[in-house]
């Protein structure tokens, strides 16, 4: 029987080679890759968003961890699939127009794979019609943007503004953070909800994909 | 007018400038760049304590060398003198001389990352690229002391996590500066990276205005006594409400 806490260790400490290693021996031996993800990863990353939240982490722990934790997702997804167990909801993520910062994007991305969404990255300084199609064509039912230049904020705006145009608006969650975004631009924007961080965006997200 | 001036050193060079040319006795205090990269909180914190320690009896109103910067400067209260800053969202606007040519260009020029004197030669993380303004990165990061922290492998990682995909350097020449040094930098560095390079000719206006007096509300915005910064999403960016003052 494999050690499953050194799994936990590793998503925590950020070491992605002992992460899949220790995944692979776990499906090896059949554990349950649900059990993988609800009672060892999942708690490994709130922990990784706590230590960052009390300053003892900081960025590149939490891009470290959250390769581990995708690096052992890769290797557990298909199986999540192939047993038929449907994600919490089909999150639609990207920096909007004109900001190619993506560090929290790719951190909130991470985090909401493991809490156990199925996420379309769209990648950085996404127009749009990018998010719209996202919706459209591939079924996303929360749309999450980040910005960090607040010259790039109004584009969070013309993309809701967009998913109303295309008559979509209705059916979608919109959640939208980074740095200079607060809960009264989201608010003032008409976004469903905002989040300071990227482990209370999958709070956020899950509470979004329940309303 | 006596004012005080606090401002970012970014602006070092364009700064002393115009406080050469005002007709106003200015007394200048910079702040450090890496303000920038500390998070709004303590950013707005420590130039609250700026705000704070100067002498309300000698001075006509603190003018601030600033933006909106992220949300840095969100909450900062002026006490009992005025506080006069320019309507922007960050220093790119005051280089260009408008928010305007500012948002034109940058919708107008994907990946773009602005240099000019002060982004070369000032702060400690002086010429390097990195997207730290997000969160609480606790420390400027060069590749030496991430290899240092978490090894090679992971350093390699990091590095490109965190680097985003500028594609052009568009240096912003604003007419202080002694010679070309700081274009043949951005160049040389444009060129390292296979990267775009334009260069732009500044506009001392808004910096010129600030230190000058005359601050039309259009352009700038002076807050009371006993009123704090807020952000505000519109054109004026910034806007003022009332605070109880202890």
């Amino acid at each position: 029987m494999p050690e499953l806490w050194k799994l936990h260790d590793a998503i925590l400490n950020g070491d992605a080679k002992t992460a899949v290693a220790v995944t692979q021996e776990a499906l090896a031996e059949n554990v349950s890759p649900l059990e993988l993800v609800q009672k060892y990863m999942v708690p490994a990353m709130d922990q990784v968003g706590q230590r960052f939240e009390c300053e003892e982490y900081f960025v590149p722990e939490l891009l470290l961890a959250a390769r581990a934790m995708k690096g052992s997702l890769a290797l557990i997804r298909p199986l999540l699939v192939a047993s038929g167990a449907e994600p919490v909801g089909r999150v639609a993520i990207g920096t909007v127009k004109g900001d190619l910062h993506d560090i929290g994007k790719n951190l909130v991305s991470a985090m909401l794979e493991g809490g156990g969404f199925e996420v379309i990255d769209l990648g950085a300084d996404v127009s749009p019609e990018k998010f719209v199609n996202a919706v459209k064509e591939r079924g996303a039912k929360i749309v999450a943007l980040s910005a960090l230049l607040t010259v790039t904020m109004g584009s969070m705006k013309n993309t809701i503004q967009a998913l109303k145009d295309a008559g979509l608006r209705e059916g979608v969650k919109v959640m939208v953070g980074g740095a200079p975004v607060t809960e009264q631009f989201a608010q003032e924007i008409g976004a469903d909800g905002y989040s300071e961080n990227a482990s209370s965006a999958v709070a956020l997200a899950r509470k979004l994909a329940a309303a | 007018m006596r004012l005080k001036l606090i401002s970012c050193e970014i602006f070092y060079r364009e700064m002393c400038a115009a406080v050469a040319r005002s007709p106003h006795r200015v007394d200048v205090e910079f702040l450090p760049k890496g303000l920038h990269d500390i998070g709004s909180p303590k950013m707005s914190a420590r130039l609250q304590e700026a705000v704070d320690a100067v002498d309300a009896q000698r001075y006509e109103a603190v003018l601030l060398g600033y933006a909106l910067c992220g949300t840095g400067l969100v909450g900062l209260t002026a006490r009992a003198i005025p506080l006069v800053l320019p309507r922007a969202h960050d220093c790119i606007t005051l280089f260009l001389g408008s928010n305007q040519r500012y948002l034109e260009y940058f919708q107008n020029t994907p990946g773009v990352y602005f240099k000019t004197s002060g982004w070369i030669e000032r702060g400690e993380t002086a010429g390097r690229l990195t997207q730290l303004s997000f969160g609480n990165s606790g420390e400027g990061f060069s590749y030496a002391n991430l290899v240092e922290k978490y090894g090679e492998e992971n350093a390699q990682y990091l590095w490109e996590a965190m680097a985003p995909s500028y594609r052009q350097f568009s240096y912003i020449e604003m007419g202080v500066e002694p010679d070309d040094r700081f274009e043949r930098q951005t160049r040389e560095q444009a060129a390292e990276r296979g990267w775009k390079f334009e260069k732009l000719q500044g506009d001392m206006r808004l910096i010129d205005k600030l230190v000058a007096g005359g601050w039309d509300d259009k352009e700038f915005l002076v807050v009371p006594p006993g009123h704090r910064i807020v952000a505000r999403y519109d054109e004026s960016i910034v806007g003022t409400e009332e605070v109880d003052i202890p």
